[in-house]
């Protein structure tokens, strides 16, 4: 008797922790297509420049998600090269080539149609911090579209305002932010 | 009474341009700059060395990296006191406390150590109320991770202050090309009058005053348009082609009229009906001016 329910509990016991393990590996996303559109205001007109170069990656761990997003300066583009190269310039893109998003989400955040991300954005030198931004999240199979907008401003980032025929832009450049993250 | 005329519209010219200069001198002295050369303790100089700025009263950090040389700056900094952390991967760090003046140029060198050994305490976990503060787990990705060559994310001041002065040139550009307006108008408003049947040379004489105030100021918009730097790699999209596009009418156009402006002025002063070539003068005049403007609102209003 003993001799067979000796196998059985140590196979029990081999699957258990076997199983231990699978939930308290880490588990990753990574970002599979994305859209930055940042919006400038002008008294005389408006403009976008939009980036789909931007990489990322979540590590789950322990129930929460540590997101990175990285996208270079340069590759934002407004469909105007001047404008573009102006906004490399006011923005030091050379000096400091990326622009860094980090957040950590509870690992629940994925199945919830809402979240609220706190931010960390690292841009022209500067880092600044974005409390409770709103992302509508979109399941599709497996990836997870997420969109909203980081209320961002120029002076978050000690920017000084561009200007256009002696009229500069308006503080306020929010960036609106599309992506879609796939499971690793 | 002309030559006043033409004195008065010239000294507004001057006037106004010596304004905006010195507002832009202004802008630059404002701000302080901290540089400084990043080293180990062996003294060697340390490239891509992460530095800090932070104010000490707003709490504001200024982020800076060493370039080849060791050098790191930190430009556009309010007065004040700062400390600044240097860091190099596998070097060590450093840490300083300095006084920011005004407009001033300061220097800090650092020497990086090995920190010394943390204490043997238990990690303290991240706080709930900041969720961006590191995982105790260090399972957050890094810059590596996402696979971004070394030249994509490496800090170019050189490249930076080749944009800065471009920036500083298209400006000045932009403003002279504002302030050319005002005299360039004027002339085009005056050339009927100038080219008339009156006898009387007032109207000719300011016209040609301003025409020529028009000229110099047209011609040191240009020089500051041709003279910033190109940035090399850079496509050339949207309405700057057609902001450039317009420059080989205007150009040519700012050089023509006047020669063609002054035969006519020969011919009406000897008494004669402005003629042959001459009588192109009008309407190149106004195809230029034409395409001054055309280039003005091609990069001020979206089509």
């Amino acid at each position: 008797m003993n001799k067979r329910i000796l196998p059985r509990f140590l196979l029990v016991g081999l699957l258990l922790s076997l199983a231990a393990d699978v939930f308290a590996a880490d588990h990753q996303w990574v970002l599979k297509e994305s859209a930055l559109t940042y919006h400038v205001s002008h008294p005389l007109h408006q403009s976008e420049g939009v980036s789909h170069a931007a990489r990322g990656k979540g590590v789950c761990h322990e129930g929460h998600c540590d997101f990175l997003i990285a996208v270079t300066v340069k590759s934002f583009d407004s469909g105007d090269s001047n404008r573009d190269l102006h906004m490399i310039q006011v923005t030091r893109g050379a000096e400091f080539p990326m622009v860094t998003v980090r957040t950590r989400l509870p690992e629940a955040a994925s199945t919830s149609p809402t979240i609220k991300a706190d931010i960390e954005i690292q841009f022209a030198g500067q880092t600044a911090q974005y409390k409770q931004v709103a992302f509508e999240v979109i399941t599709q199979g497996n990836d997870k579209r997420i969109s909203g907008t980081i209320p961002a401003t120029l002076a978050d980032f000690k920017i000084d305002p561009p200007s256009l025929l002696t009229m500069p832009v308006k503080n306020e450049i929010p960036i609106r932010v599309e992506l879609t993250w796939a499971p690793q | 009474m002309n030559l006043k005329a033409a004195k008065v519209v010239f000294g507004a010219g001057l006037v106004l341009i010596l304004a905006f200069n010195s507002e832009l001198l202004r802008a630059q002295e404002a701000s302080a700059t901290l540089s400084g050369t990043v080293t180990d303790s062996s003294g060697k100089v340390l490239p891509n060395a992460k530095a800090s700025v932070k104010n000490l009263s707003t709490g504001q950090s200024t982020d800076a990296q060493s370039d080849a040389a060791g050098l790191y700056t930190a430009a556009n900094l309010a007065a004040g006191d700062y400390e600044v952390s240097v860091s190099a991967e596998g070097v060590g760090v450093a840490v300083a406390k300095v006084t920011l003046a005004a407009g001033g140029q300061q220097s800090l060198n650092l020497t990086l150590t090995q920190p010394q050994a943390a204490p043997a305490t238990p990690p303290v976990a991240p706080s709930e109320n900041l969720p961006n503060a590191p995982s105790a787990a260090k399972t957050e990705p890094s810059l590596e991770d996402l696979g971004f060559s070394k030249s994509e994310t490496q800090s170019n001041a050189a490249q930076q202050a080749l944009l800065d002065k471009r920036t500083r040139m298209l400006k000045i550009h932009q403003r002279m090309g504002l302030i050319t307006t005002i005299p360039l108008v004027a002339t085009v408003i005056l050339g009927p009058g100038a080219g008339g049947k009156s006898e009387g040379t007032a109207t000719r004489d300011l016209h040609v005053a301003l025409g020529s105030l028009t000229g110099d100021l047209y011609g040191i918009t240009a020089w500051y348009a041709i003279r910033a730097p190109r940035i090399k790699g850079t496509e050339k999209r949207g309405p700057i082609r057609f902001h450039e596009a317009m420059a080989w009418i205007h150009g040519p156009g700012m050089i023509l009229t006047p020669i063609l402006g002054a035969m006519a002025f020969e011919q009406k002063n000897n008494g004669e009906k402005v003629h042959g070539i001459a009588s192109a003068h009008g309407p190149v005049a106004i195809v230029t001016a034409g395409a001054f403007g055309a280039a003005l609102l091609s990069v001020s209003v979206k089509f």
